[in-house]
Formats: structure tokens, sequence, C-alpha cells
């Protein structure tokens, strides 16, 4: 009886294929939208911190459009918006990973420019003293000190991200909430459907979590954490 | 701190794992236990008594109000006026005459909006009595929730861009169809694309608006749901396409447990449709064309 009867399990178990179809299109568009949320972060997370003044309006342009309009209205307009405007019709994966890349960037450029500024001005000073360049200032050793503010937070974004995705299924995108909202909506079997769905998702976020940990770790040189 | 957490989490799922397993213990031995739902009082109704009531009517009665699901976006069945903010059409004229009967007061209704999506988890959690959501009825339903006779029947529809020069369903061959989650639009048109001998793919969407979105926008070419709630959505450069197909069956819907309130409806329906009450509300909201 209820909304998690046995034989709703049952269906669910005879049409696991279909999770694990939408499971795998999650997994892919996380490791794509990452990877962009990644780059962009860190360009713009340079650029929020360089001396030419256009460079660092433009970051927090970008950091500020993105970060103060919902995530579901740029996926909305990416998908029905330009179309419209501009004619041109980007694929579901392609808007996915881009919106998602995008708005999780404005993020982590803040990560970035936070794990930057984490580290004292007087190191940059002095290593321009000593007749570094600005560029080996920022490698040698500005940035390996920031790495180590900026991975607890890069976490959450990551994680965040990957359960951000789940925005693709408003497009008709059949991820794994996609997956779970069409199946349950047809049988109306939504208890089975959406721990299933939190399964799967945790599946993919838990290990990232764990990994951030452990690198978390090995960057604090191996010291206990508590 | 880190351990503390992790004790909780733990314990957290065993929780929720064991009250699974509670709930569902039951659902294997016996499928319709005649007892209500759990919202109901247990003061059962003597048989001796005059217009006795069934405990899961009476306990509806008992609280003096109606609680029903209805759309609150689909033109001339369930509808919120937006200037009065009255809740207007078919079902929701449905569900006042049910409370004039149980309660004897048509405006004991309490009328909360649903979607597609949450009729089902709304009646489970014994937040709402009924359905009556333009709700279509198929067997993988009824292992979920009681479902009365339709109501009324509505077939499904598709509404398209003017310049598309569709006419009839076989038109739409190697097109898009956008359809609802959570509707059997899906099934019906691929059922008959086979039909027909046709090629339709499909785009599904959380909402109306959005598929009206899609078409707009030239994601899809069709919009394909009840002609009926389609009817809402014609704009200056769409139409409905003349044919239509499969007709819908809606009926009210009620928690599986309430065996007493569906009983009640179902009685209800049937005499309505017999002694043409039900047929007058329809003609009254122009839904008989």
């Amino acid at each position: 009886m209820g909304p998690f009867a046995w034989f709703k399990w049952e269906a669910l178990f005879a049409d696991l294929p279909q999770f694990f179809r939408g499971f795998g299109y999650t997994f892919l568009l996380s490791v794509a939208a990452l990877a962009l949320a990644l780059v962009l972060g860190i360009i713009f997370g340079l650029l929020c911190e360089v001396q030419f003044a256009p460079f660092r309006a433009i970051s927090r342009v970008y950091v500020e459009f993105f970060q103060n309009t919902p995530l579901l209205i740029q996926v909305f307009f990416l998908y029905n918006g330009l179309p419209l405007i501009f004619g041109l019709k980007l694929s579901v994966t392609t808007i996915g990973i881009i919106g998602v890349g995008l708005y999780h960037g404005a993020y982590i450029t803040e990560v970035v420019r936070a794990g930057i500024g984490s580290v004292s001005r007087g190191q940059l000073e002095a290593g321009l003293s000593q007749g570094f360049t600005y560029t080996q200032v920022m490698l040698e050793i500005i940035l390996p000190q920031a790495v180590r503010v900026m991975l607890p937070p890069l976490t959450n974004q990551a994680v965040n991200l990957i359960k951000n995705t789940s925005v693709v299924a408003i497009i008709s995108g059949a991820d794994i909430m996609f997956t779970a909202k069409s199946w349950s909506g047809w049988n109306q079997y939504y208890g089975p459907a959406f721990v299933a769905a939190g399964i799967l998702y945790f599946v993919i976020c838990f290990p990232l979590a764990k990994l951030a940990t452990h690198l978390e770790n090995k960057v604090h040189g191996g010291a206990v954490n508590g | 701190m880190k351990k503390l957490l992790s004790l909780l989490l733990v314990a957290v799922l065993a929780l929720s794992l064991f009250a699974c397993a509670a709930k569902e213990t039951p659902a294997a031995s016996d499928p319709t236990p005649p007892v209500s739902d759990a919202a109901a009082p247990d003061d059962a109704a003597e048989p001796d008594a005059p217009e006795v009531l069934p405990a899961g009517v009476q306990a509806i009665k008992d609280r003096g109000v109606f609680r029903v699901g209805v759309k609150v976006d689909v033109p001339k069945y369930g509808f919120q006026n937006p200037d009065t903010g009255e809740q207007e059409g078919l079902e929701a004229d449905l569900a006042r005459a049910i409370a004039k009967k149980i309660i004897g007061d048509e405006n004991a209704v309490e009328f909360t909006a649903v979607t597609a999506q949450t009729r089902g988890p709304l009646l489970d959690n014994n937040e709402v009595d009924a359905i009556i959501a333009t709700f279509t009825i198929t067997e993988e339903r009824k292992l979920s929730y009681n479902f009365t006779t339709a109501y009324f029947q509505d077939a499904i529809g598709f509404l398209v861009k003017k310049d598309l020069g569709a006419t009839k369903i076989s038109d739409l061959d190697g097109k898009t169809v956008g359809v609802a989650q959570s509707a059997t639009t899906k099934a019906a048109i691929e059922e008959k694309a086979a039909e027909l001998g046709i090629k339709i793919s499909f785009l599904e969407f959380g909402s109306y608006p959005e598929i009206n979105a899609a078409l707009m926008s030239g994601r899809v070419d069709a919009f394909s749901v009840d002609k009926s709630i389609l009817l809402g959505y014609i704009g200056d450069d769409t139409e409905i396409i003349d044919e239509t197909f499969k007709p819908q069956e809606y009926g009210i819907a009620t928690k599986l447990a309430n065996t007493d309130l569906a009983a009640y409806l179902e009685d209800y329906i049937t005499t309505s449709l017999g002694d043409g009450t039900l047929d007058a509300l329809i003609s009254e909201w122009g839904l008989d064309k």
C-alpha cells in the first residue's frame, strides 16, 4: 500500500536500464560542464586580480550577471530565447553544458578570487621585488598556496553543479531527474522513482566529496584535519 | 564532529528504510483493506441510524469541508479566475456539487491547485480527499488510486503553427511533438502513429506553458494534449488540427485505502450520469461540442 508498495519497486527494477541511461547522461553533462566551469572560473578569477581595470570589470559583470539570475531562466532563455531571437537552435546537451558551465563558472570565479586574495599581498610585492615576473609570482608562489584555500569550496561547487544539471529535465533532456519524472508521471509510481534518482545522484556526488577530502589532506601535507 | 554527522546520517537512513518497510507490509497481504484512510476518525457511524454515511465519507462531513485537488490553469475544467480569484470550470462545479451532497453546503470546498505531477502525492499524503483534475484513468494508475467511472471524455488534439499547414495527423510524419510529462498523451500518439505507419518523435515538458513556449520557439512542431486543454492555448498564429483521436477518460481519484469515499463518489457519478445532471453541467461549460 502507499507510494512505496512493493509492486512499484518491481516496476522500477524492470525499467532500471532507463534510469541507468539517465545516469550516464547526467554523468556526461556533469563532467563536461565542470570542465567548462573550471576553465571559466580560473580565467575570470585571474582576471579579477590583474592591474588592467577593464579586465576586472568584465570579470565582475560576468560574475554578477550569472550569480544574480536564476539558472532556470538562463537555461530557458538558451532553449527558447535563442531560437526566437537569433534563430539559433542549440541541442539540449549543448545547452545543459553551456548553461550549467557558465553558471557555476561564475561561482568558481569567486572561489578562485577569494583563494588568491587569501594569500597576503606582501608575498606578491616580495616576489616582484626579487625580480620574478607577475606570471611567475602567480604560478609559483601565490597559486600553490591559494589552491589549499580553494579546494573545499571548489568541491562544494562541483557537487552543486552535478545536482544542478537536473535543470535539463525542464527542457526535455533525458537525465536522471527527467527519467524519474517522466517514468513516475506515466504510472504514478513516484515513490521508488525519486528514491532511485536520489541514490543515483548520491553515487556521483559522494565519491567526489570523498576525493576532495583526500586531496585536501594531501595539500595540507597530510596534516590531520578535524 | 565528522563521526557524529555520519552516525546521524546512518540513523536517518535506517529510520527511513524502516518507515518504508512498515508501509509496504500491508500491501503484500491485502491490496484493498476495507479501512478508511488515516485521516478519518474512528467513530464509525452506527448502522441503525438513518442517513448513515460510511466512515470515510462521514469524516469529511464531520470536518465540514471537502478538500479537492483541481487544476487552476485549464479553462472550462479547473481554472482560477484571475479577476475574482474564484475557482471555475466543470471540475470545480463537480466538487461543489459533491460538497453539497455530503456536507449540505456547496461552498464547503477547499480547493488545492495541482499539477499532473503533484496529484498523486497529494492524495497519498492525505492533503486532499479527492482529485478532480483532468486525471485520465489508466490500468497502471488504478493500482495506485481509486478511480470513479469517467465523468467526461476528451480526445487528444494537436496545436500547430498555421504555417505548418497540417490538417490531419498523418501530416505530422517525421515531426516532433511536445507532450506533458505525467500525461497519457505520448503512449496514445505512439499507438496512433504505429497504426498510421508514420514516425513521430517526442519531447516531454513539465507544464503546458513550457510546451507552448517550445512550440513558439520551433523546438517542437506540435503541442499535443487533450483538446479542451489546447483550447486555452490557441494564439494568433497557431491552430488546432481538425483530426483528433483516442478519447481520454477523466475520473475522480481517491486514495486507494479510502474505499468508502471511492464507492460513494462512484455512486454519485453513475447517478448523475443517469439522471442528466452531469450532462447539464457539461453543456453549461460548453464542453459538449
